[in-house]
């Protein structure tokens, strides 16, 4: 008499998840992304700026008439704001605050400079010898932008004679002492 | 009666299980952040030693040009140390006698570049890392030259910060 063979299904069966593979795949990437990685993300001060911005400049360099400002930095008696319309030249002393470059004076009174002259991007930095670098890149960063969100100067572009705002500052700096002798 | 020795039961080819949860939990959190983190730029610039970048709110990633370094021990063309730096100026040996902000070796690397990459020579630019204590006079040295060369454009070089 045959016997039926009768197959026992398990309808509760448990399964062994392998790791194995997935395992393989994260210790050969760890190491390399480790290696890669950037933990100090380095950045440069480069001007690459909207169009209008880029074009209000061109026409600044084009016009030897155009008013001029420029910041002039003595590491004891601070940063000069000079500003040279015409014949004329008006000149604002941010002095040190505790023996250090106030920057935050320094940002409040050249976004009053830009409110008076918003049509102009660039600015000359004349540093003193003995300025240090980090003071440089300092108030090169409170020159480039506004700070606070709302913060916009309006200007007309050159190329439609639309009115355009923007929240740059005067992003275009060039040291104009680098070639003195 | 007699004692019955008692006999350690030793079993031989015993094999255990290796519990890695928590090595595999610290994996996939280390390759999350990893991968979040993960720097795929064309521009890979090297810290060097002893330099301590300043900091910016700029936030442009580096462009092709021309690596040069000034940490407060040498100056550095690429990957090549081409002048030594001591109390924060350029040696003496290094500079021009008859121009003060002329470094020669400099210039000559320059030179070099103008010669054999064109292609490097036209872009004009150059990344500069400078350590963040030293002098404008000492950076303005090698902008100087760097200008004298044919390269005005040079980016600075900074970490990210407020």
């Amino acid at each position: 008499m045959r016997k039926r063979f009768k197959m026992n299904i398990n309808h509760n069966s448990e399964f062994e998840l392998d790791l194995a593979p997935l395992l393989a795949v994260m210790v050969k990437l760890v190491p390399v992304l480790l290696l890669s990685s950037a933990f100090v993300q380095m950045m440069i001060i480069e001007t690459e700026l909207p169009q209008v911005v880029q074009e209000a400049i061109k026409q600044q360099e084009n016009n030897p008439k155009a008013t001029q400002i420029s910041l002039e930095v003595n590491k004891q008696q601070g940063v000069k704001i000079v500003i040279h319309e015409g014949e004329s030249d008006k000149v604002e002393l941010v002095n040190n605050k505790d023996n250090k470059i106030d920057l935050e004076t320094l940002h409040a009174k050249l976004v009053e400079v830009k409110k008076q002259y918003p049509e102009i991007f660039k600015i000359d930095l004349t540093p003193e010898a003995d300025v240090s670098y980090k003071d440089l890149v300092s108030i090169m960063d409170q020159a480039r932008k506004a700070k606070g969100s709302n913060l916009q100067f309006k200007f007309k572009d050159t190329k439609t004679g639309k009115e355009s705002s923007t929240d740059y500052m005067f992003p275009e700096i060039v040291f104009s002492n680098v070639m003195d002798g | 009666m007699a004692r019955r020795r008692f006999e350690v039961p030793i079993k031989r080819n015993q094999s255990f299980t290796l519990n890695i949860t928590s090595m595999t939990d610290m994996f996939t959190i280390l390759l999350v952040f990893l991968l979040q983190s993960f720097a795929a730029g064309e521009i890979h610039i090297d810290p060097v030693s002893g330099l301590r970048l300043p900091t910016s709110t700029s936030e442009k990633n580096p462009v092709i040009g021309i690596k040069l370094a000034i940490s407060p021990t040498e100056l550095r063309f690429e990957d090549k140390s081409i002048a030594k730096v001591n109390n924060q100026n350029i040696e003496t040996a290094a500079m021009d006698p008859n121009d003060s902000n002329f470094i020669k070796p400099l210039f000559d690397e320059l030179q070099k570049v103008n010669e054999k990459n064109e292609k490097l020579a036209k872009t004009g630019k150059i990344l500069l890392q400078a350590d963040q204590e030293l002098p404008f006079s000492t950076v303005r040295k090698v902008m100087y030259t760097a200008s004298m060369a044919g390269f005005p454009n040079v980016k600075l070089v900074t970490t990210v910060g407020n």
